[in-house]
């Protein structure tokens, strides 16, 4: 899904990614043993052709709830693991045709801010060795050089280098943690910083500090970011546009502000009305969805969101929707988008009971 | 549903609550904690200066002949701190030596596991695939010799000595370092600062050097205190049966060896190696058991 | 008024760890009637967690808890293991956040659910299982039949959670707390999950706490909100007094909450009004407003007396020496 946009070219460009993950029988942790081991069970279908671009200097937003493939799109797209097809062109090569030390000269430029601020820092070493050690590996000037820039970085996300310069990461909290990791991804300049859900873990105060810390890397550094969460209003604050997954696929991408103002997709319609809001006169959440979601072994066939679907007619599990646009840079994959009254024979694409095999969570399958 | 207060507590302030936590008993937590740690560590200490610094400062009786006119002297008598055995050797003596092969043997059994051990779990858990089936094959053989038969097994072949005893125990304390070190090299790969090590450009070697390995190092140095232990008891299991440190040199087992012949008259000769020995494996395991408290290893 | 279901009065509790006192909760007293819903809302480290836990008498040993929590009447402070466990399940219940790992997950769903049943009432296997089905129906689980067969690894987190709720109705307790229990859900799972609790509570007139650290959970489905910081309580209104239209906000605490939550209304790359600073060291006692180091209204007398929580209006209670006007920080 990518709109034409005049002028420049893309910083990344994703088209048809798919990733895929074996689930064989065995032990798996908190659920004892499962099927034969050893013996593939089944795929996940984590990814199933996603494509989209990032301008320079633009935010794109993905939300999407569990199962919905977001988190592997990040790891897809940064090559940890390598999809199992598709294009990724960054900054005009393409990532998944580059190996070793071409690989690492690629990436550099991209960076990544992971949810657990204590987990993507190592316990045992200084803050000030933290943020420098991009700096060592890509031999980015002397030691005096390098002090000077491990300074300004700190400080450019708020932390004096003199008190927690020495610091190791038990002694930080979460938010001055976060922030560290920050100065870490932005050392070596790069174009394009994924975040994924990287405030969801941090306390609401210290939430709102570290989007703000955010927004001035944006305007200061000119930075790009794909930005992953499954908090809806979080995502629209921060993106330009904001794409929605469901199951692997791209429901709708657009400007934010079209895609929650005027949602085109019934899956988006469903997920901002369920936001409690303390908005006043706002009305209560309400859940008009019904039913699980499925499971990525074994989805639905043609569009997957038509087993929950209040619009889904026969067409639906006939044919996979394809991407349309509809509005200016407004893409949606349905073929009843809301744009139109509910179709005839609504509702008959839906099963009477979604299936619901066991959904093993991205840690459990990558172990 | 709120609770109605009158207008007098609307302007004021509201003072602190008392503790309500005993303060004696945060002092006792403090303490205990202080104590675990530094007593068995300064009994350790102890003994080791005993061992091998006070024969360089005091001339100490031999501990391997003694005039057998001067046995069974009993404790504190002129000359002999401890008294004399059976054969009028130095009791006091044969502790320290004794110790001094304890020590040597042990830690040299435990340097030689975490050196070879830790390099072998470590490679295999990080690089994983064909080379983590390899190693962990050759440390599942390693494991499977049973320590004690190997070590007598070498002792009848080539004949008792410190070097033999030494090798023997390392065939078992090898593979308990690889495992240790391969399992905490498993659950510290998966973490995210390892991936961001890498997204970082750091090579592997450098993320094993600087990441890895100071993060695995407090399981390692707590089970080689519970090794060291563990390895001063074999050896002294050896030493009991005569298949480890030969006779006359002094060694704890080989005390209580000597001191089982006259149990029932003379219990002493057991009891003071076997209270030695106790005491020292128990300093060895508190303090183990403290410095995890202190370093929160699971 | 009706009668309070639960009323808890001063209720502290307080930890020896490292060697230092940690006051998790510092005074804090509300009440719940039956058939009403309280929200308990705050941060990590505010208290809300751990001063019901200490009404269901799930706190070890080590902790130290004074006051009191009234249930219908019986004290439930000060009682022993055994005399609480009569409680739990009939009288009170809790559901948790991370239903994976409060189930087991060897045993068969049904069985879990038989188990709690026969915990507390003399009933036959069969017949346990029976009234097991009956409560999967009620939190509105398809297919019953088969899912009390089923493992926990079987279901999602949506099922599972119901099945932690129909484990805590099996025998009908009259105050339901849920803790964070939507927190690790979809938002999609979570408005479903909510609705069946709120259906819950019109069935069996039951009281619900709420413990969350959304605003928004409280503005949608709560009567009453509490808000705690550093184990007090510093604001307490009846949620439409809090968001409704003209709403008041007037501790700055929970104005700094409400303007840094993420509002769709907002438009992208707004700078969000920030408040500086960390949560407070429960363990060291400092005079003055625990939150004045992080107020952007803090004054002197904010930093040297700490401010008593009163009815300053109607209903509406808060603890703050230089309250936000008309529901705005001045």
């Amino acid at each position: 899904m990518s709109a034409q946009t005049s002028g420049s070219e893309p910083l990344l460009s994703v088209r048809d990614l798919v990733q895929e993950f074996v689930v064989r029988g065995g032990t798996v942790p908190g659920r004892g043993i499962q099927g034969t081991p050893g013996v593939k069970q089944g795929v996940v279908h984590a990814l199933s052709g996603v494509s989209f671009d990032v301008m320079p200097g633009e935010t794109l937003g993905i939300v999407g709830e569990t199962g919905s493939g977001k988190s592997t799109l990040a790891r897809a797209v940064l090559q940890a693991p390598r999809p199992k097809s598709g294009s990724v062109v960054f900054r005009g090569a393409d990532l998944t045709k580059l190996r070793g030390g071409r690989l690492l000269q690629a990436r550099r430029h991209m960076q990544f801010v992971w949810q657990d601020p204590f987990g993507s820092l190592d316990p045992k070493w200084k803050v000030r060795s933290i943020v420098e050690e991009p700096l060592i590996a890509y031999r980015e000037g002397d030691r005096a050089a390098r002090r000077k820039r491990v300074d300004e970085l700190l400080d450019l996300v708020g932390l004096d280098p003199e008190r927690y310069g020495k610091r190791h990461p038990r002694e930080l909290s979460g938010g001055q943690a976060q922030r560290v990791a920050i100065a870490r991804a932005v050392a070596l300049n790069p174009s394009l910083l994924i975040c994924d859900e990287a405030v969801s873990s941090l306390d609401v105060l210290i939430q709102a500090q570290v989007l703000n810390l955010f927004e001035r890397l944006r305007r200061d550094l000119g930075l790009s970011y794909l930005f992953i969460a499954h908090d809806l209003a979080l995502v629209k604050q921060v993106s330009d546009r904001v794409g929605v997954m469901y199951l692997g696929k791209f429901c709708e991408l657009g400007p934010g502000e079209l895609v929650y103002k005027q949602p085109l997709h019934p899956y988006t319609r469903a997920l901002l009305d369920s936001i409690p809001s303390t908005e006043p006169g706002a009305a209560r959440a309400t859940a008009t969805i019904k039913g699980e979601p499925p499971s990525p072994i074994d989805p639905p066939s043609g569009c997957r969101f038509r087993t929950r679907c209040p619009r889904a007619t026969e067409k639906c599990a006939a044919e996979v929707p394809q991407p349309r646009e509809l509005a200016s840079g407004h893409l949606v994959a349905c073929h009843f988008p809301l744009t139109e009254p509910a179709p005839a024979g609504a509702g008959s694409g839906m099963s009477s009971e979604a299936t619901t095999r066991s959904v093993p969570t991205t840690a459990e399958v990558q172990g | 549903m709120a609770v109605p207060i009158n207008d007098a507590t609307l302007a004021t302030a509201a003072p602190p609550l008392p503790s309500l936590v005993d303060a004696r008993h945060l002092r006792t937590q403090r303490v205990g904690r202080a104590l675990r740690l530094w007593v068995p560590a300064g009994i350790l200490i102890l003994l080791l200066g005993i061992c091998f610094v006070l024969p360089l400062i005091v001339t100490l009786p031999s501990s391997t002949s003694g005039n057998i006119i001067y046995n069974n002297e009993a404790p504190f008598s002129p000359g002999h701190w401890l008294g004399t055995n059976v054969q009028g050797v130095d009791i006091f003596s044969q502790l320290v030596y004794g110790g001094q092969v304890a020590f040597e043997i042990s830690i040299s059994v435990t340097v030689i596991g975490m050196a070879i051990g830790c390099t072998l779990g470590v490679t295999a858990a990080y690089f994983g695939g064909w080379v983590d089936a390899v190693i962990s094959r050759v440390l599942d053989i390693l494991i499977a010799f049973p320590a004690l038969v190997l070590a007598l097994v070498i002792a009848e072949g080539l004949g008792p000595s410190e070097t033999h005893v030494i090798w023997a125990l390392s065939v078992f304390s090898i593979p308990a370092f690889g495992r240790i070190a391969r399992g905490g090299t498993l659950t510290v790969r998966g973490l995210p600062y390892i991936t961001a090590a890498r997204l970082s450009g750091t090579r592997a070697w450098r993320t094993i050097a600087r990441h890895i390995m100071p993060n695995i190092l407090p399981s390692i140095v707590t089970f080689s205190l519970l090794g060291i232990g563990v390895t001063i008891i074999l050896e002294g299991a050896l030493d009991f049966l005569g298949y480890g440190i030969p006779t006359p040199e002094a060694s704890w087992g080989s005390m209580i060896a000597a001191g089982q012949q006259v149990l029932t008259a003379q219990p002493e000769y057991v009891l003071i190696p076997s209270i030695v020995l106790l005491i020292t494996v128990v300093a060895l395991n508190t303090l183990g058991d403290a410095l995890r408290e202190r370093w929160g290893v699971q | 008024m009706s009668e309070a279901l639960l009323e808890v009065r001063d209720l502290r509790v307080a930890f020896a760890a490292g060697g230092r006192e940690i006051r998790a909760v510092d005074g804090v007293s509300y009440q719940v009637e039956a058939g009403r819903t309280l929200a308990i809302i705050g941060e990590s480290g505010s208290g809300k967690t751990v001063g019901c836990r200490a009404i269901m008498g799930l706190l070890p040993d080590t902790a130290r808890i004074s006051g009191s929590a009234q249930l219908r009447g019986t004290e439930m402070i000060g009682l022993t293991d055994g005399q609480l466990r009569k409680h739990r399940g009939q009288d009170m219940a809790m559901v948790f956040q991370d239903p994976a790992r409060s189930l087991n997950p060897t045993m068969r769903v049904g069985t879990q659910i038989t188990e709690a049943i026969r915990t507390h009432r003399k009933v036959s296997k069969s017949e346990a299982g029976a009234q097991a089905i009956e409560l999967l129906r009620l939190v509105r689980i398809p297919a019953a039949e088969r899912r009390f067969h089923e493992y926990p690894h079987q279901l999602s987190g949506g099922m599972r959670q119901r099945i932690m709720i129909a484990m805590a109705l099996a025998c009908r307790p009259r105050l339901l707390i849920a803790d964070e229990a939507t927190t690790a859900l979809d938002v999609t799972t979570q408005a479903q999950i909510m609705e069946l609790l709120l259906e819950l509570q019109a069935e069996l007139g039951m009281a619900l706490i709420l413990i969350s650290h959304d605003l928004g959970l409280a503005a949608s489905y709560a009567d009453e909100v509490v808000v705690m910081y550093a184990g007090k309580i510093v604001e307490q209104a009846p949620a439409s007094r809090l968001f409704g239209t003209g709403g008041t906000v007037k501790m700055r605490y929970t104005r700094a909450l409400l303007d840094a939550i993420p509002h769709i209304e907002r438009p992208a790359h707004a700078e969000l009004p920030v408040v500086g600073g960390r949560p407070p060291d429960l363990s060291v006692l400092r005079a003055g407003c625990s939150f004045a180091p992080r107020c952007p209204a803090a004054a002197d007398d904010c930093k040297e007396k700490e401010p008593a929580l009163a009815e300053h209006a109607a209903g509406h209670r808060w603890a703050c020496w230089h309250p936000c006007e008309n529901g705005v920080s001045a």
